[in-house]
């Protein structure tokens, strides 16, 4: 799902660039655009030969087997090579100067930060395969009777290194660090990959990572319905997220409150309606009318799109604390009096429950538009539960 | 978690960290509604005014606002039990390290923001914990204690809904909710199923909350009115298997109805983010079908269909268990454009500063209404106002030759009237000729207040590279003293029992009269001096209330209202004279062609 999340996987490029200079180690390696033209220094490097090594850099797990890795890629090739990730459906690649090394050697070690503070896992059997090895996985927690001289033997990292990279990962508000695999040889650390997981609400208090920085890959492209409403949620206080589940579903959901669209969308699926979901999402935090018109112009285009024979569109949520209704509604209402004549021809009802302030006035405004228009199912207040007034709109679609 | 906490007796008064006009107001309205005498919210810290107004029913009351929490009487503070916070984010562990130093009976905390870093949120939980301090949030619309207390958004933010939650009595079931939207939609289950809620608490979505489910729902065994715990919980973390462990050791004995969301996240194959931050299955552990089935197992009701928890409590409702608690009812109320403390008609007659306008006039001499009504209070003490009468006479007028009366002499000349004559005039008080007794003030009481040494103050001042307000004239020099200041000395010696200003100021000429022989403290520095003194030594007003007079330009009103005099009278002299239009001539112009 394409929804923000608090924590967010910055990219490997911008990872080993935090975590090499804590560790005062050198780094080499380029963050890649496969849409852009290359980095100039990329280019030198090409054309003074050598060989690389290219991953996909979007944050996805099990990239090795997934196929999403090229190694011991020769300059000449490198392009090519790009092109063939970039026809996978990516977009952001790391390269870096090939590293040789025996594959018996790789290490894994992970730093992850929880109510208790940073617990450290590690395994001398690391690499592509760590999730197999889960026996060989060993934790400590960090704290202030760590003993570092001990955990050095244990992860062949000297304790300064080990405290070093404890204190970025602190340094630089990271959830979760993991080195997977590392080289420890007489030569020193070695990181080959590494994955880092930031608290992207701290943006604010640091100046290592930047949102920029920020790596996702959601499975599918994502729509240009979700790239509007992303752009309206990254300029407003207020919160607006919205992720397509079934591009032909036949059940389209506008809520509003983190805790109440679950509710709803759980009642959707446990009445069995879950494969007919077309959507998930929810506004909340009091947006103004503008952002809600468009934030519903964007999911009933959706709608309008949709294959599906019966199509249901469900406006709820829980008794609002601070939301306005009146003022929320005003801008879903102008998005459906726009479209209200496709609606009706699409023979679609409309479903509405929520209450919080002002909602007698929206509650009535949204009934008279509804019903002007031809597409009113049901406008409840709360005296209505909830997930009653879903199973009312469901109804509405065939049972699956 | 406090563990003296006694929710149903806390007695708040409580503090804002940051203004949310909506919320403050339907804290106060709930407040209000309860009955109570006067409003629990006793200030605001927020910069850019020093008051909010609210209503308290029908009546519009100023909340005081204070720029830093820090500012806030040590009174005030030591009475705070309640701490609402609806700063941003990322001030949130800066505000709330320094309210857990500065409010020391603090009891319960809602934090409002959403984006608090997760270590932040740990580093206030750890300070909570030390300071025995409930807090609800972050991300939270905060507690509510029915017949007690609202703090923050929980319950509604308009009065209707306050009417619509029926929460102005208590019940028998605790809510405890991760979501904001579904506290207040399981309070309306609750009321609406014919039960009363004995406190409500939104622990808010993030992935570390304050306090914890397993906190809160031991908050409710000890609480002597909850019967039964309803709880929201959501799917990610593993708080459900704590609860569950809580119910099996018998620590929470009280039974549990609840509700996990997130059983959806089964459609999907990858772990989906949902809208609050906690909302991420990292396992099958995590999941809400997996918390349900330990909860469940431990003893707790869990239902599958959020509908089903209103069928459960109606089935338990005896009726007329929970009746609505008549309340005091609020109805519709308009805010007014303007506030007014020194006048306005009451009962259709006309009152300045309390009282009916002739009854005042009878009563006061023309300097004892001005300063009464310039400091916003009728002023009893003889010696204010025999001084106050002393300075507006003195600087009524200062011969013609100043800025002011040149300008006023100018306008006149060339036809204008009365008013525009005086306001030309008027417009030349500044930094340079009459306006530096407000900064000469503020220098004094900055420097008197803070103890520093006059020799520190002055090279304080001249390192800036500035002018000391109040020092310095053109014409006098120590060895040919202002008479004017002469004066002043031997009435302010009759009139005032302080002088730690005057003290102050004539310390700081003795440092640069050794510099310069015109470095005197002339009239502006020595009125503001000796002001200062007799407002503190007579009025008793506090530093803070002096460095509100400086900051409104209190003290170049005294001198604007006497000078005004002076200005009108060479406005009317020249307009006697008539000598027509007034023009300099070649020799008062130096030209340099350039």
């Amino acid at each position: 799902m394409m929804v923000d999340m608090p924590r967010q996987k910055l990219s490997e490029y911008r990872a080993k660039t935090i975590i090499s200079k804590a560790l005062e180690l050198p780094y080499k390696g380029w963050s890649v655009d496969i849409e852009a033209p290359l980095p100039a220094q990329l280019q030198s490097a090409i054309e003074a030969g050598g060989t690389f090594a290219l991953k996909v850099d979007q944050g996805v797990k099990g990239r090795f087997n997934q196929g999403l890795v090229a190694l011991n890629v020769k300059a000449a090739d490198l392009v090519e090579a790009a092109e063939q990730l970039k026809s996978k459906g990516y977009q952001w690649l790391i390269v870096e100067p090939m590293a040789e090394h025996a594959p018996g050697d790789e290490r894994y070690i992970s730093f992850m930060s929880d109510r208790l503070g940073v617990m450290l896992q590690f395994s001398a059997s690391g690499g592509v395969d760590i999730e197999k090895q889960a026996s060989s996985l060993q934790q400590v927690r960090v704290n202030d009777a760590t003993d570092w001289e001990q955990l050095a033997q244990k992860t062949a990292i000297n304790s300064r290194q080990l405290q070093q990279l404890t204190q970025a990962f602190l340094d630089n508000y990271f959830a979760f660090m993991e080195i997977n695999p590392y080289l420890a040889s007489e030569n020193g650390l070695q990181i080959l990959d590494s994955a880092v997981e930031v608290d992207d609400a701290a943006a604010f208090f640091v100046d290592s990572w930047q949102i920029d920085d920020f790596r996702s890959h959601s499975g599918h492209d994502q729509t240009p319905e979700e790239a509007v409403v992303k752009e309206l949620d990254d300029n407003s206080p207020a919160s607006l997220k919205l992720s397509v589940l079934e591009p032909n579903g036949s059940i389209f959901l506008l809520l509003s409150g983190g805790g109440a669209s679950v509710v709803v969308a759980d009642e959707v699926y446990n009445q069995g309606y879950g494969k007919q979901l077309a959507n998930y999402g929810e506004y909340s935090g009091n947006p103004n009318a503008e952002e809600t018109y468009i934030y519903t112009k964007q999911l009933l285009q959706l709608l309008l799109k949709s294959q599906a024979s019966r199509k249901v569109l469900f406006i709820g949520g829980a008794v609002a604390n601070f939301t306005d209704v009146n003022k929320t509604f005003a801008g879903v209402i102008k998005a459906i009096d726009e479209v209200a004549d496709k609606l009706q021809a699409a023979g679609v009802k409309i479903f509405v429950r929520r209450g919080g302030p002002n909602q007698e006035a929206g509650l009535a405004n949204m009934e008279v538009a509804l019903a002007k228009h031809g597409l009113l199912g049901a406008v409840h207040d709360p005296d209505v539960p909830l997930t009653d007034a879903v199973k009312e709109a469901l109804q509405e679609v065939d049972h699956e | 978690m406090s563990k003296e906490l006694d929710l149903q007796n806390l007695e708040p008064v409580i503090i804002s960290l940051g203004s949310h006009p909506g919320i403050i107001q339907s804290m106060l309205d709930y407040n209000y509604c309860l009955g109570h005498s006067a409003p629990n919210l006793v200030a605001i810290v927020s910069a850019g005014r020093k008051q909010e107004r609210f209503f308290w029913g029908h009546d519009e009351i100023m909340v005081p606002v204070y720029a830093k929490l820090a500012k806030v009487p040590e009174q005030l503070r030591q009475q705070a039990t309640g701490l609402l916070n609806v700063q941003s984010a990322r001030r949130v562990l800066a505000s709330m390290t320094e309210t857990f130093e500065l409010l020391p009976n603090l009891q319960v905390a809602n934090i409002f923001a959403e984006q608090v870093p997760e270590v932040h949120a740990l580093q206030v939980a750890a300070l909570a914990e030390q300071h025995d301090v409930l807090v609800a949030g972050p991300a939270s619309v905060g507690l509510l204690v029915p017949g007690v207390m609202k703090l923050g958004a929980i319950g509604g933010t308009q009065y209707p809904q306050l009417v619509a939650a029926n929460i102005f009595s208590g019940g028998d079931t605790a809510v405890i909710s991760t979501s904001g939207g579904m506290v207040n939609e399981l309070i309306h289950t609750v009321t609406g199923a014919g039960l009363g809620v004995s406190f409500a608490l939104a622990l808010g979505g993030d992935r570390n909350p304050i306090t914890t489910p397993a906190q809160a729902f031991l908050l409710a065994e000890s609480d002597q009115r909850t019967r039964q715990i309803v709880y929201f919980g959501e799917l990610g973390g593993d708080d459900e298997y704590i609860l569950a462990d809580l119910m099996k050791s018998g620590k929470v004995t009280k039974p549990v109805i609840a509700y996990i969301a997130g059983t959806v996240a089964g459609l999907f194959d990858q772990p989906p983010q949902f809208g609050h931050a906690k909302a991420m299955a990292a396992n099958q552990s995590e999941s809400a079908q997996a918390k349900k089935e330990a909860l469940r197992t431990a003893g707790a009701k869990v239902m599958d269909v959020f509908g089903e928890l209103a069928t459960d409590l109606s089935a338990q409702a005896e009726t007329g268990s929970h009746q609505a608690k008549p309340h005091r009812p609020i109805k519709q109320r308009s805010k007014a454009m303007i506030v007014s403390r020194i006048s306005g008609d009451i009962n259709g007659g006309v009152h300045l500063l309390g009282k009916e306008l002739l009854s005042v006039v009878n009563e006061n001499s023309l300097a004892g209404l001005d300063i009464s009504l310039l400091l916003g209070q009728q002023i009893t003490s003889p010696k204010v106002i025999e001084f106050s009468d002393y300075i507006l006479r003195l600087l009524a007028d200062h011969g013609p030759y100043v800025s002011g009366a040149v300008n006023t002499i100018v306008a006149a000349r060339a036809g204008k009237d009365l008013a525009s004559s005086l306001t030309a005039g008027l417009l030349t008080i500044g930094p340079r000729f009459g306006g530096a007794v407000n900064a000469a003030a503020d220098a004094w009481l900055e420097g008197a207040g803070s103890d520093t040494e006059p020799k520190a103050f002055v090279a304080g001042f001249t390192a800036n590279g500035g002018i000391i307000p109040g020092i310095g004239h053109k014409k006098y020099r120590i060895d040919t003293p202002d008479p004017r200041v002469k004066a002043l000395t031997e009435q302010f010696s009759n009139n005032s029992n302080g002088d730690r200003y005057l003290k102050f100021a004539q310390g700081v000429e003795a440092v640069t009269t050794s510099k310069k022989a015109n470095l005197i403290l002339n009239v502006d520095g020595t009125i503001a001096a000796m002001l200062l003194d007799i407002l503190e030594s007579e009025l008793d007003y506090s530093p803070d209330k002096l460095r509100e007079l400086v900051d409104i330009e209190f003290f170049n009103a005294i001198f604007i209202l006497s000078r005004s005099a002076g200005l009108m009278a060479h406005y009317l002299d020249q307009r006697r004279h008539d000598e027509g239009l007034l023009r300099l001539g070649e020799d008062d112009i130096t030209y340099i062609p350039s």
